[in-house]
């Protein structure tokens, strides 16, 4: 271990304080430790000794987190690097030394560019995909220009040249239907411009929302558009991200693909990326790298160093073919809701929706499609008030069968329709972009059912249920096979 | 200017290492037992070589405040060495896999590290902040290591009378085994990442090495006296840091044997040594600024054939040979570091570590006194490198890219050759002298987790943990010692958990010291080795069975049997035991009866040779007497019969 000093070398130790600005002096600190920093006049990145009643900590002091107790002051120590927590009620002065004032900034470089490459562009919406450490917070500075994610990850200048455009700044959870329709508009700006491929950023959480939206709201792609993240920040040495980007841009750039895919890894291993269809396409753990998983069918490819390896057949997805024109349809009716069931499920949880002016709800029901006989009245009420309803499984994979059963028999009557084996979250984006098109019952409910890029398959693969954990010896010896 | 001592005297005096302003810093890394890991839920071991599922990473530099990859971070990236990490499904979950964040921190394991830094005297933190300690070795999988300051400012005090400053306690998690590593190939089993691991750094005031020993070996045993140190193979390594004056830091890490620490640090120092003489000679020739102009060539296939079998087998496998020529270099690289190491071994390193070729040897050059290259491969080498009569080729092969690495780390360390010593860790080597293992680190490489919540130190929880701390062993030892107990159970009662016991039975006179040492510090040792688990046996039993030593419920003569039965059913208690395995002491009528028909046995078996028919007839009495009596008195009444006999 290093017991050097831990100050970064851009850091000025100024004997002066800069002019007060209490949203930043105090971050965090509250109560009785915001009381005492006042007292004794110091601030956050002071450099101080704290004199305590078991001996002196000198150190500089750092911001708290806001949901920490107001007991504690946090210094790094100056000669070890480490962070302490020391007690109020045990300081009894602060000398202070200086300031020290950080300067934080991602370097740009040149992104180099090369005629004889494609040309690339990435969209922004917020999530980090290549980003840099502030190591005095722990935080992630996102790296995003071209310039800077050249600095981050100089791979990219082998495989195209880069442009970037930052569309928004959010994170994961805030993504909606403005921003894929802006996106979707975007995307077809760019590819007229005659990219060879547009990769999008985009935080984890709800980039398969993302993927089924453009599926939908920019068809007849002529070249891939890749949507990709990274489930362990790039500060990490073994994080996911520079990888995904690589392959990310690698398959905008080079891939023979014309849809819009998720593009992240396969295994835990930094193996190999698997290209997902964006309508089939889940997150399926919390944490994972390999958190994404094709639901009911097989990823389109496998994308590593080497290339493409691709898993589905040749004629089962569609290919770059720069002849297609690009068409824009980006609508969308917000007043859409996703009802999961569970047993004992209240018909007041229909009502509410039905009373607050929703116009289409996806049901996620139980086993081959199933809902408890006290929704049947609140169903009934909502189709006849011209609430468009349709059922898909909670269990995700698999299809909707609604014959099997009288249950399902009734729930169909009352005018509920089945969406075979489209995602819970697919159905909701769909719903809404239908709605966005016609209110008319008969031709929602036709516009659900034709499939636009594989929310719906006709057939499950025999290995359409494979959970791949990848790095477990038996799924990857598996997978291998498949390839050739 | 010659070397102030002879090879033969590596350790040398006082006063040599005070000329060359010898200093020494120690870290020593401790498992402590905990049941389960430090921030996850998986069982502290023990080790499996056993494993389910392979996981392939690559650690990826990340970049510091200014934008560039530092020191390590370069070097690493450099190697592209692919990670495997082989995992057993029940020694590890996701999270050690870096798949899912930390959960809180293992109470068990903060308490037993806050009684640890307080045994050293440290000041203690109120509050735990895990920061993240960056690894690009491969040793963890997330690529940081996660780890937290218990206490600062503690104090250990050496035989001498000195008192050295410990830096930091600190509690932070074990890294991976390695298993194998092999060119561009690291293979770790994962099992033992995340053990809790207590990291004892001390100020570099160490001023000999001998006291970096002593430094070592007492904080070895301070740990070993709370009790709470795990045992058993890499449970401990110590790293110890030297510089001399003119000189930088070198680390040189995992140390495995204490006995080992003077001579490699001796051996350290005297590279030191040289290499700043190296410099000096380097600036007499006028390489010390500006420009390191260095000429490097690929030796193309052409007619060129060589003597030496490993450039003939690189040429017959179409790897690439590369030619370095290094001006005014004469002498230098062939200069002797310190026992049998020259300069050029400095290049030799990186170029295995950096370059990944690690078949050795790895480099030759045209500055040798030895027969490494005969005079054709010599002639032919300098005279494709063109070198004069005071230049130095020196040449590498391998696959092409590697070979490029290897130039581009020979010219970083010729250059580096001009200041003197680098900033670098070392591995140790069999002959206690060391070989390059890495760049030395960076500051930036510690940062806050942001995935950990601090952990409150109550003060309930510092005033619980006051209780535990231990005297110091080598008080304790001195204090045996005086006592009058042998050598080797004073110094092992000194760092068992069972002193205090010991202690607190001899102030109630309950039992003979020599006797309830034995037991303590003897017989469960050898127990051990046998194999024989006496580890769920508690505190109070042993003291029961102390006791009865004391009172002649039970002998000694006894107590290996009667132990091995108990390690077969350790829940049962000390008198329970007894009865269920008959041990009871022999009467005097049974005791006399035996004595006596053993007498009988020998006189018949043995003619003439009294020492063997004493002999004899105690094994026949103890047959049946074992355990149930003194065996002294019975050895007593069988000589006294026997002499008597004689003298009639
Ligand atoms: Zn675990």
């Amino acid at each position: 271990m290093n017991n050097e000093t831990s100050i970064a070398q851009d850091e000025i130790l100024s004997p002066s304080l800069p002019p007060p600005n209490p949203e930043e002096d105090y971050k965090g600190y509250k109560g009785h430790a915001r009381k005492l920093l006042e007292e004794k006049g110091a601030r956050v990145w002071c450099e101080v000794v704290l004199e305590t009643t078991s001996g002196d900590f000198p150190g500089i002091l750092l911001p708290r987190t806001e949901t920490s107790d107001d007991r504690h002051l946090v210094i790094k120590l100056t000669y070890n690097g480490y962070n302490v927590g020391i007690a109020v009620d045990t300081i009894t002065s602060i000398k202070i030394l200086g300031y020290r004032k950080a300067n934080y900034q991602i370097p740009e470089k040149e992104f180099p560019f090369n005629p004889g490459m494609p040309d690339v562009v990435l969209l922004g919406t917020g999530g980090t995909i290549a980003s840099r450490l502030d190591y005095r917070t722990g935080a992630v500075i996102p790296a995003f220009s071209p310039g800077e994610l050249y600095g981050a990850v100089p791979e990219l200048a082998d495989i195209c040249n880069l442009s970037t455009r930052k569309l928004y700044g959010e994170f994961s959870e805030n993504i909606g239907p403005p921003h894929w329709m802006g996106l979707a508009k975007e995307i077809k700006k760019e590819i007229e411009n005659g990219v060879a491929g547009v990769v999008v950023g985009h935080g984890t959480d709800t980039m398969h929302y993302t993927a089924a939206a453009l599926t939908f709201m920019i068809q007849n792609l002529p070249v891939p558009v890749v949507i990709v993240g990274s489930q362990r920040s790039s500060d990490r040495p073994s994080s996911d991200a520079a990888y995904n980007l690589i392959r990310a841009v690698n398959t905008a750039a080079t891939g023979d693909f014309g849809e819009v895919m998720i593009c992240m890894f396969g295994p835990t291993s930094d193996y190999y990326d698997l290209l997902h269809r964006g309508t089939r396409v889940r997150k399926m753990h919390s944490s994972y790298r390999s958190a994404f998983r094709t639901i009911s069918d097989v990823p389109i490819a496998r994308v590593d160093d080497k290339g493409f390896h691709p898993i589905k057949h040749d004629d089962a997805y569609r290919h770059r073919d720069h002849s297609q024109i690009p068409e824009l349809d980006a609508v969308f009716d917000e007043r859409v809701s996703i009802v999961w069931y569970y047993p004992n499920m209240q018909p007041d949880v229909i009502n509410s929706l039905i009373d607050n002016g929703y116009k289409g709800i996806i049901i996620a029901g139980t086993g081959l499609g199933h809902v408890n006989k006290p929704l049947y009245p609140a169903i009934k009420r909502g189709v006849e008030a011209g609430v468009q309803f349709f059922m898909t499984v909670q269990t995700l994979w698999g299809y909707v069968q609604m014959f099997v059963y009288d249950t399902g028999r009734d729930i169909m009557e009352l005018g509920v329709t089945p969406l075979a084996n489209m995602l819970p979250e697919v159905a909701y984006v769909k719903l809404g972009w239908v709605l966005g098109h016609t209110h008319e019952p008969a031709e929602v409910k036709r516009m659900m059912l034709k499939t636009i890029n594989g929310e719906i398959t006709e057939r499950e693969p025999i290995d359409g249920y494979l959970v791949m954990q990848g790095g477990l010896p038996e799924l990857d010896d598996y997978f291998k096979r498949f390839q050739v | 200017m010659e070397a102030f001592y002879s090879m033969k005297n590596i350790l040398g005096t006082p006063e040599d290492w005070k000329r060359l302003g010898f200093r020494c810093g120690i870290e020593v890394h401790h498992q402590i037992k905990t049941e389960k890991k430090l921030f996850c839920r998986c069982p502290a071991g023990p080790y499996s070589n056993e494993w389910h599922a392979e996981v392939l990473r690559h650690m990826r530099p990340t970049m510091s405040e200014l934008g560039e990859y530092d020191g390590t971070a370069l070097m690493e990236f450099k190697t592209k060495k692919e990670i495997i990490y082989r995992l057993h499904r029940d020694k590890v979950c996701t999270y050690e896999m870096d798949d899912n964040p930390p959960f809180q921190i293992n109470e068990e394991a903060v308490d037993k590290a806050l009684r640890i830094a307080l045994t050293f005297k440290c000041k203690m933190v109120n509050e735990l902040h895990v920061i993240r300690k960056q690894y690009l070795d491969g040793s963890i999988p997330a690529g940081f290591q996660r780890t937290c300051i218990i206490g600062v400012d503690g104090v250990l005090p050496l035989s001498n009378g000195k008192e050295v400053r410990i830096i930091q306690v600190g509690l932070e998690e074990d890294s991976c085994r390695e298993i194998s590593d092999n060119g561009h190939r690291i293979v770790f089993a994962v099992d033992r990442l995340g053990i809790p691991l207590i990291e004892v750094v001390t100020d570099k005031t160490f001023e000999s090495p001998q006291e970096a020993a002593e430094g070592v070996q007492r904080i070895g045993r301070l740990l070993r006296a709370t009790g709470y140190a795990n045992r058993g193979i890499g449970a401990v390594r110590q790293d110890v840091n030297v510089s001399i004056n003119g000189s930088t830091r070198v680390e040189i890490k995992g140390v495995p044997r204490i006995p080992r620490i003077p001579y490699l640090t001796a051996h350290e120092a005297r590279r030191q040594e040289s290499l700043l003489q190296i410099k000096d000679e380097m600036v007499r020739r006028g390489l010390s600024s500006g420009e390191f102009p260095i000429d490097e060539k690929k030796l193309e296939g052409n007619g060129i054939s060589f003597h030496r079998p490993e450039l003939k087998a690189a040429q017959m496998a179409g790897d690439t040979i590369r030619v370095i020529r290094l001006p005014e270099s004469k002498g230098l690289l062939s200069w002797q570091l310190t026992g049998i190491r020259r300069f050029s071994d400095e290049f030799s390193g990186r170029v295995r570590v950096i370059a990944c070729l690690d078949q050795k040897p790895n480099i030759f050059h045209t500055d040798v006194e030895s027969a490494v290259l005969d005079d054709h491969d010599l002639k032919l080498i300098n005279e494709f490198a063109r070198c004069g009569k005071d230049d130095v080729a020196i040449v590498v092969w391998g696959p092409d890219l590697d070979t490029i690495t290897a130039v581009k780390e020979i010219h970083i360390r010729w250059e580096e050759a001009s200041q003197g010593v680098c900033n670098e860790t070392r591995q140790a080597l069999r002959d206690n002298t060391t070989d390059f293992e890495r760049v030395l680190p960076g500051p930036d490489r510690m940062y806050p987790d942001t995935d950990s919540a601090p952990f409150e130190i109550t003060r309930e929880k510092i005033e619980a943990a006051e209780q535990f701390i231990p005297e110091y062993p080598w008080d304790r030892e001195k204090r045996y010692l005086e006592m009058g107990l042998p050598e080797d159970i004073s110094r092992n009662l000194a760092i068992s958990h069972f002193a205090d016991l010991f202690d607190n039975l001899l102030e109630e006179k309950a039992v003979a010291a020599i006797r309830a040492g034995e037991v303590l510090a003897r017989i469960i040792t050898a127990l051990r080795r046998k194999g024989f688990d006496l580890t769920k046996i508690s505190l109070e039993q042993w003291e029961d069975l102390l006791r009865g030593l004391g009172n002649g419920k039970i002998f000694r003569e006894g107590l290996f049997d009667f132990l091995k039965n108990w390690s077969k059913k350790p829940t049962s208690g000390f008198t329970d035991m007894l009865g269920e395995y008959s041990i009871v002491p022999a009467d005097e009528n049974t005791i006399a009866e035996r004595v006596s028909e053993a007498i009988q046995y020998a006189y018949e078996n043995v003619q003439n040779d009294i020492e063997k028919r004493i002999k004899v007839a105690m094994g026949e009495a103890m047959q049946s007497l074992a355990g149930k009596c003194a065996g002294e008195m019975v050895y007593d009444r069988i000589r006294d019969n026997m002499i008597n006999d004689i003298s009639c």
